[in-house]
């Protein structure tokens, strides 16, 4: 794979305070990057200094090869369009100042609406769009000049549930073709579609991988055993394990139970056992853990 | 000037949508012809207002045709001015402030660009207002009063559009400095503190651009020197350019002050 983005030692500060502080990381061409952390971590201050609207305190953004504002496309928690604009003229002019040939422009306009949705809509003036449309168009204004990174602040917290959907799905379909960074606090979006994850904390980046390294470094095996029988599962559980209903929920801690002593238990234990399963830490769960730790 | 035509073409579709090509003509349209009008028709006013004493009679001066341009242009400086200022004064502050302009900052843009589509413009649109202005001014002057020496017509708005660009200017370097409230505050004390000032003590100096309103028609009349003019005139140009210039940089280096 090729590092398309180097982000090196990046530092902001606002007085006396480091809201952003000297974070490291690189971005691979056509993979997805999540940006996670709480309200204030400094996820949008970090997107703001990669477009170049914040002038970084200290450390530096290289793309390789090529001028970073040119080649960026940037959707903003919130965008503010011009409301007397319609959505074509409003992509078109986008699209002319990333430089598209004036010639190109409308029809690359016109095919970036078609692809967000609002190929029907692309006259209107964009004081009449609901929120889920002024989004898509947030979408469509980052791509129509097809940028080598996408930097999308919290695409979908401000949508409901019908247009989360409809944008996490454009985002996927977006994937394949550029490289896409963006900022949420809503874990399971970041499940869905991340190649890697970035955990910031008051600034700091305090974790960093894939989904499946990040897994690896924090989850715990926990198991949950499901028996015939409430009772069953009461005589079966050990004070230390959480019993709900017929399943018996063991934590590891500190290694202990391990596998091959869970297995000898269950081996010897007298009951019905109808189900034995590992338990995956969700990427909340995990989060927890990560901030924990911060 | 990377995307000024861009940048140019946005600008244009705004003030044309926000019917700010008609509305600001017309106020100066009507304040153009409110001169001529309520001069000529001062004694039927009152008569008709009613509450004259009888016997009573009011000496009304004679009015020249040049008199009526230069009481128009008195109305431009007052009313046509705060119209003006008011709705140019958020051009830069109000897209960062409601976030409109960081979809553009985030592009390869120039700022010169940006601050010189916006002025561009603001001055058509101020063209347009005083041409209308001067327009039914001119009109009813001539049917009320007689005609207007052509050459003198074209020095007085000349003079006065180059007045207007540094007001533009003055008033689109804060909007670019500050926030709209600071920028409002800044800009009308600017041009009119130093109007009243000039106005005061004014006597003391002749070459200051808050002078140039009226030294078009002064200028006609021959009761000014020439160099005043003109050094005025140079002046005023050089301030403009030098306006445009704070305005660019500070437009850049306040780019981060937008709502993201």
């Amino acid at each position: 794979m090729t590092t398309l983005l180097q982000v090196i030692g990046l530092t902001k500060q606002f007085a006396e305070h480091k809201v952003v502080d000297a974070i490291h990381f690189n971005l691979e061409e056509k993979t997805s990057t999540a940006l996670i952390g709480p309200n204030g971590a400094g996820k949008t201050t970090t997107l703001s200094m990669l477009t170049g609207l914040l002038r970084p305190t200290a450390g530096n953004v290289k793309m390789l090869g090529n001028d970073l504002r040119a080649n960026i496309g940037f959707l903003p928690q919130y965008p503010q369009f011009h409301p007397w604009l319609t959505a074509l003229e409003f992509t078109e002019m986008a699209a002319k100042l990333n430089g598209v040939a004036a010639k190109k422009a409308k029809l690359e306009a016109q095919k970036t609406l078609e692809f967000v949705g609002l190929g029907d809509v692309q006259h209107k003036k964009i004081a009449s769009f609901s929120g889920g449309m002024k989004q898509r168009l947030g979408i469509s204004q980052a791509i129509v000049h097809k940028p080598k990174l996408l930097l999308l602040d919290e695409p979908v917290s401000a949508l409901d549930p019908v247009g989360r959907r409809e944008v996490l799905d454009l985002l996927k379909g977006l994937q394949q073709e550029t490289t896409i960074l963006y900022s949420t606090h809503i874990l399971n979006d970041a499940e869905e579609m991340t190649d890697q994850l970035l955990f910031l904390q008051n600034g700091k980046l305090v974790e960093q991988g894939t989904l499946r390294e990040v897994r690896q470094r924090f989850d715990e095996q926990n198991y949950v055993i499901e028996f015939g029988s409430e009772e069953e599962a009461k005589l079966f559980a050990n004070p230390s394990n959480h019993v709900i209903g017929c399943n018996v929920y063991i934590e590891i801690v500190n290694e202990e139970p391990t596998m091959k002593m869970l297995l000898q238990r269950l081996s010897e234990c007298p009951y019905t056992i109808r189900k034995v399963e590992r338990q995956t830490a969700s990427l909340e769960e995990i989060f927890m853990k990560v901030a924990k730790k911060a | 000037m990377r995307g000024f035509n861009v940048l140019l073409q946005k600008e244009f579709r705004e003030a044309w949508r926000s019917w700010k090509f008609l509305w600001i003509p017309l106020v100066f349209a009507l304040l153009g012809m409110s001169d001529p009008l309520t001069n000529y028709y001062m004694m039927d006013i009152l008569n008709a207002v009613g509450n004259v004493p009888e016997g009573f009679e009011m000496l009304m001066p004679e009015l020249m045709p040049l008199d009526l341009i230069q009481a128009s242009i008195g109305q431009f400086q007052t009313i046509g001015l705060l119209v003006m200022m008011a709705s140019f004064v958020g051009a830069v502050s109000k897209e960062r402030a409601n976030g409109m302009a960081t979809l553009l900052y985030a592009r390869p843009i120039s700022f010169g660009a940006y601050f010189l589509s916006k002025f561009v413009v603001m001055s058509t649109i101020c063209f347009v207002s005083i041409l209308a202005g001067f327009g039914a001014s001119v009109y009813y002057t001539t049917i009320l009063y007689g005609t207007l020496d052509v050459g003198a017509l074209l020095v007085s708005f000349s003079t006065y559009y180059i007045w207007l660009l540094f007001v533009i200017a003055v008033t689109l370097m804060m909007s670019a400095s500050f926030k709209t409230v600071i920028a409002t505050t800044c800009a009308f004390t600017v041009i009119f503190v130093g109007q009243i000032i000039d106005m005061i003590i004014g006597i003391f100096w002749t070459i200051s651009p808050w002078k140039l309103a009226s030294y078009g028609i002064a200028k006609f009349r021959g009761t000014i020197e020439m160099s005043d003019y003109w050094w005025s005139l140079v002046i005023t140009l050089a301030l403009t350019i030098i306006c445009i210039g704070i305005g660019i940089v500070m437009m850049k280096r306040n780019a981060s002050m937008t709502k993201i």
